[in-house]
């Protein structure tokens, strides 16, 4: 049931969108070859070219067979053959450019692809991270990306030449003799009807082939992330015969492009040995009964694969320009997925904050019609701490993803220091944020350089006082290397704790005006944690701070608690004036110091 | 992982073997070629016989057609007849070879799609799932998931790419060989004088390009790992600002690969046109030395040069070839070096033959003498101690004092460096693996959730559990009414990760996972870490009913859980510096006294007070 189940539900996430339009990717993708003209030009040149040679060293090949050769003629044999050798040399010095070219306008092209698409996804917002899976990125980047550079790299050129190709050796063909010409000229509109019928099949086989593959990669990633759970829980066979139904159906897929693959290739190739069989019939018939000279049926024997294998060639660079089109509307659509927001051009570069904080009238939803916050107003004094109470769902974490310009709000507004939210610039607000959460994530390389995420030039005697600031010193220094320790991906060879000290750091280093603290010190234990503590104190001083804490002690020492319900405020002032109202806050926080000391009063 | 590494030639061994489960369906592929040559060499004969009829019937003076196999035509036949008849056999044979070439297509499509690829992959990604911890410790994801990817096709490429295609080479060539030997011995060996020459330039050639190609892969990796961090941390770049820095980052392992990139492009392109070069210069030598032979008469025109210099040109495309299988080759070693890495992993953690299942638990829990260490500096030492059925023990230490490792003993994780762990009195690795898992239920500290339903999620480990069962278990876990406020309730599907629910909200789910099992044994570490004041109260009194009835472990370091302990174990550094119940504890000094100190000092004179 789950397999099944989780197919289909994925299928119908990526309900196939219309098709973008041939001619619109290609010309997009074309100009990605813009910086590189100077290749591009010199390929377009050099393909014309070796079509032209191409052409010609087979005509010269036959000519020299139906001329010095049936003539008899040994010094025109020396003259011919000394020509044709000397074409060859010409031939494959071209060759050698035209390879080179080719692939490094490719590898240009998608080197360009990557970084803009990288920097693409810089801008997107919080949103888009929800939607769209780690994997599903990370394949555009890869298997789409390199359908791409096939597509430059080789269908672009391999048909030119190939089409050049054809076109010169008609010509030669047309000249000796336009009856037999004619002929191999009816066969083109077969060609060209068959290419049109497959077409359409072999794309649509292939979007569901690299759709269906993709689905494969997601559930790859998510086990490896998840296997701890999967090995604790036991579900390794069921996993297993889950993949192998997500297997097999991505090769049903691409089973299914391999027989409308299976039935055109050949297809194209029967067309030429089908010319050859009526060209064998029709020239004789010429030779021996209308007298026409005999030459022009050996030139065209010879030169019909000249004339033909162009269509297979094209045929086969056919499905790769397809497939690589298929990968460039992948990551074009990536390219076009538009952040939710975007800093309007008119915003402003925030100056140096004070820090005042206010909330008036917000209100906010995720989704359209289901709002998380309702008419939200309250003022943080440049200073002041905040402490956010609430049970899990009552919206704090919508505050903070506001905050930091995560999602814009609804409706109402949002002002830091008298700035609507909208009207500044992300980077400038962002840079004067402070935010430590629960989770964090640390990046490959050593602590040192996980501190200096937040400030790219600070000097290590400055992240050296920052972690002494927080009384934190001593326990990054205890780490296996001290600062030097090495942190893998996502914080791997660190303890929660551990990371989290390296966050607090981080931050601190900032030097931020206003500080965000969601639930930063539950993860740690008690000792590291009342240390932290006493250094927040510190830390706290002189900056506006947010704090969703599960400490009363912080909570209590809070200049305005707001104690949160489905997404609106319940209650607001300092801890005396709420424990005096008797409310919410007040059975909270009853609740929370029998929790603590009731068995020990029992016992005393 | 670091194993010595195996030599190409054992490599290509194994490969050769995997080849081996699939011959019946390489011998079918291989029949079909087979008939699609001998049907391409008839039409390449037929042809030519074509051209000296005609010239045969214009100029007499030429050579007259060579009828192979004592094949002719009866000589009342007119030449116009006897050339209809060819033309219709070549039509004849280009219908046949068509149809064959469609068969052949799909049997090798189906071979290689859909049974190797899709047996390799289950394969690995069984053996990724068996596989224990230590190894994805040293392995970062994004190489693991292309070994199940990329380098997989990279394997199967050896079957088709590189076995295949390397038989059909050399049955072709074997047969344009006999053709052309049989038409003229010395123009033949003078066509061909040069093909040792090819071999040695495409040796050569790919003894230079392999390592560039190796390096280039781990280029790309690497960049393909940056970019997987930027994506998973992309909360952390955004909200420092960072986007220019990590940006300039990412460019420098692009430009990387593509600096690299061009330098093999270099060599190919030259490679390439040198093995052009070479069968070109053939052609030239058939036409010196053929039309030579021809003006000589000692060669007929069409059955002799024509089809010489088309079966010459099919001799030198299938020469190339070569070059491509090389590369393939290459390739498939590269992929099937990563892809046996995983397979060649031992599951250091595996059930012992025979191992007996978990039965109930009525004897104690005993730590004897555990240590544990991951090569270097021990993480765990001299852990002893006993937990009778029924009880909770509390584990309690600073940051990195080991006590996450001491939990991942329990369900064999990893298993201790020396000493042992002991149920009802038998060592944990006579139990049968699965069992002993199915008896432990376990909460970690940050909950990882699958992208599927709320249901599936707490079904996870008990995929036939009934609805009532899942409820059952919400409730427990204080998670059905949150459950129950989405549209879709138990059907709510979670994205990657669980995102879109809150930690709270996760480590309920969590709970309710572990609960559903009904598990002798309960693993808990730190699960109310991510939960606020309010609802810590409500899972401590669900844990409570949880805990009810089984031995559980509890990473805590919230006092008002430790609480709740039978006994508390206090670690530091890996060695058990503490241990006693809770009021023992805080009466003596130590760390746990201490941390108790720092942690509440206004609820503290109350306690010393009496």
């Amino acid at each position: 049931m789950t397999k099944s189940l989780t197919i289909t539900r994925k299928d119908k996430e990526e309900a196939d969108p219309p098709p973008l339009e041939i001619l619109v990717l290609i010309k997009r993708l074309f100009k990605y070859t813009r910086p590189h003209a100077w290749i591009r030009n010199g390929l377009i040149m050099i393909t014309v070219v070796r079509a032209i040679q191409l052409a010609t060293i087979s005509w010269a090949f036959s000519a020299v067979i139906n001329g010095p050769i049936a003539r008899h003629d040994v010094r025109g044999l020396v003259l011919g053959s000394l020509g044709f050798l000397a074409l060859c040399v010409f031939t494959q010095m071209t060759m050698r450019f035209r390879s080179f070219w080719a692939l490094i306008l490719g590898e240009s092209v998608i080197r360009d692809l990557r970084r803009d698409v990288f920097a693409h996804l810089q801008t997107l917002t919080a949103a888009f991270y929800q939607r769209m899976k780690a994997g599903r990125v990370i394949n555009r980047m890869t298997s789409d990306v390199e359908a791409v550079r096939q597509g430059v790299q080789e269908v672009i050129f391999v048909c030119t030449v190939n089409g050049g190709q054809m076109v010169v050796a008609g010509i030669f063909l047309a000249f000796k003799d336009w009856v037999l010409f004619l002929i191999a000229l009816s066969i083109t509109p077969v060609i060209w009807y068959l290419n049109r019928v497959f077409r359409v099949r072999l794309s649509n086989s292939q979007r569901r082939a690299s759709e269906s593959f993709s689905r494969v990669t997601a559930t790859v990633a998510e086990s490896i992330d998840g296997i701890r759970v999967t090995q604790g829980f036991v579900r390794q066979e069921l996993n297993a015969e889950w993949f192998r139904h997500l297997v097999a159906d991505h090769s049903r897929y691409v089973l299914s492009m391999s027989r409308t693959n299976a039935t055109f290739l050949p297809l194209l190739e029967l067309s030429t040995q089908l010319f050859i069989g009526v060209l064998l019939i029709v020239g004789s018939y010429r030779v021996l009964v209308l007298n026409v000279p005999i030459d022009a049926v050996v030139q065209f024997l010879l030169m019909a694969p000249i004339f033909f294998e162009p269509v297979r060639v094209v045929g086969t660079q056919f499905q790769q320009g397809l497939s690589s089109l298929v990968g460039a509307e992948r990551v074009f659509r990536l390219l076009d997925e538009k952040p939710d927001w975007t800093d309007a051009p008119e915003a402003v570069e925030l100056p140096c904050l004070q820090g005042k904080v206010e909330f008036r009238d917000l209100s906010f939803s995720y989704l359209p019609g289901r709002p998380v916050l309702h008419n939200l107003s309250f003022i943080a004094e440049p200073g002041q701490t905040i402490a956010l109470v609430g049970h899990t769902g009552s919206g704090k974490s919508s505050i903070i993803n506001l905050l930091t310009k995560a999602y814009l709000p609804t409706e109402g507004e949002l002002l830091i220091d008298g700035h609507e939210i909208r009207c500044v610039q992300s980077a400038s607000l962002r840079s004067q944020l402070g935010i430590v959460q629960q989770q964090n994530f640390l990046f490959t390389g050593s602590v040192m350089e996980n501190i200096r995420f937040s400030k790219p030039g600070a000097s290590e005697a400055e992240i050296i006082e920052a972690a002494r600031s927080l009384d934190l010193l001593d326990l990054l220094e205890a780490l296996p290397e001290g600062f030097e320790t090495h942190v893998g991906e996502g914080g791997v060879g660190l303890s929660v704790g551990q990371r989290q000290v390296v966050c607090f750091t981080r931050a601190l280093l900032a030097n931020p005006r206003i500080l965000i603290l969601d639930e930063a010190t539950s993860s740690i234990d008690a000792v590291t944690e009342a240390r932290l503590q006493k250094a927040l104190g510190l830390l706290l001083k002189g900056r506006t701070s947010f704090v969703v804490a599960h400490r009363l002690s912080t909570i209590r020492q809070a200049d305005l608690i707001l104690v949160l319900d489905h997404g609106r405020i319940v209650e607001r002032g300092n801890h005396a004036e709420l424990t005096a109202q008797r409310g919410i806050y007040h059975r909270m926080h009853e609740q929370f110091v029998q929790n603590t000391t009731v068995r020990r009063g029992g016992e005393g | 992982m670091a194993q010595s590494s195996p030599t190409d030639g054992a490599i290509i061994r194994r490969l050769f073997a995997l080849a081996w489960r699939y011959r019946w369906g390489c011998l079918r592929v291989l029949f079909f070629q087979g008939a699609m040559l001998a049907l391409g060499l008839a039409g390449i004969a037929l042809t030519g016989l074509g051209i000296d009829e005609l010239r045969h019937a214009i100029q007499p003076n030429t050579p007259a057609p060579f009828w192979r196999f004592g094949l002719h035509p009866s000589a009342n036949w007119t030449p116009m007849e006897v050339i209809a008849l060819l033309s219709a056999l070549v039509i004849g044979a280009a219908l046949l070879r068509a149809y064959l070439d469609f068969t052949y297509r799909i049997a090798v499509d189906r071979l290689v799609q859909a049974e190797l690829v899709v047996a390799l992959r289950a394969e690995i990604y069984e053996k990724l799932q068996r596989l224990s911890f230590r190894f994805f410790d040293a392995n970062v994801s994004s190489s693991l998931i292309n070994r199940v990817t990329g380098d997989v096709q990279a394997v199967r490429m050896f079957v088709d790419q590189v076995l295949l295609q390397a038989v059909v080479l050399t049955l072709s060539v074997g047969a344009y060989l006999f053709y052309m030997l049989s038409l003229h011995v010395p123009l033949t060996l003078a066509c061909l004088f040069t093909t040792p020459l090819l071999w040695w330039v495409t040796a050569r050639f790919s003894k230079i390009v392999q390592p560039a190609y190796r390096q280039n892969r781990e280029l790309v990796d690497g960049m393909v790992q940056r970019l997987s961090e930027n994506i998973k941390g992309m909360p952390v770049v955004q909200a420092f600002a960072r986007e220019k820095e990590e940006m300039a980052r990412f460019q420098t392992a692009n430009d990387a690969v593509y600096d690299q990139k061009i330098s093999i492009f270099r060599k190919v392109s030259l490679f390439s046109a040198s093995i052009g070069f070479i069968s070109q210069f053939n052609q030239w030598i058939l036409l010196s030395y053929g039309g030579y032979l021809v003006i000589q008469r000692s060669l007929p025109l069409g059955t002799g040069l024509v089809a010489f210099a088309i079966i010459l040109q099919q001799f030198a495309n299938q020469i190339t070839t070569i070059g491509t299988i090389a590369n393939s080759l290459q390739e498939s070693l590269t992929g099937a070096r990563r892809v046996f890495e995983v397979l060649d992993t031992p599951a250091e953690v595996s059930s012992v033959p025979r191992a007996s299942p978990f039965e109930a638990l009525n004897g104690p829990i005993r730590f004897e003498n555990v240590w544990f260490d991951h090569g270097q500096d021990p993480v765990l030492s001299e852990i002893s101690f006993e937990v009778k059925p029924g009880q909770c023990v509390a584990i309690f230490g600073p940051t990195g004092s080991g006590k996450s490792m001491l939990m991942s003993l329990l369900p064999r994780f990893y298993d201790p460096t020396s000493g042992r762990i002991t149920v009802n009195g038998r060592d944990l690795r006579e139990l049968d693996l699965d069992s002993l898992r199915r008896n432990v239920g376990l909460v970690f500290q940050e909950s990882f959730l699958f992208s599927n339903t709320i249901a599936a999620n707490i079904a996870f480990g008990h995929p036939e559990a009934t609805r009532e069962q899942i409820e059952r278990a919400a409730r427990v876990a204080a998670a059905h009414d949150f459950i129950m406020e989405f549209p879709q309730g138990y059907d709510t599907v979670l994205g990657e990760g669980g995102v879109g629910l809150s930690g709270g909200q996760r480590q309920r789910l969590a709970i309710a996972r572990a609960v559903l099992l009904e598990p002798a044994i309960l693993l808990l570490d730190d699960p109310t870490a991510a939960l606020d004041p309010g609802t810590e109260h409500e899972i401590a009194e669900a844990m409570d009913s949880a805990m009810r009835g089984r031995t559980t472990f509890l990473v805590a370091h919230r006092f008002s859980l430790l609480r709740r302990a039978d006994f508390v174990v206090v670690l530091d550094r890996g060695r058990i510096a503490q241990a006693g119940t809770h009021e023992q504890l805080s009466r003596c000094a130590g760390p746990y006294l201490q941390a108790l100190k720092t942690s509440q000092p206004g609820a503290l004179p109350a306690m010393i007070g009496p």
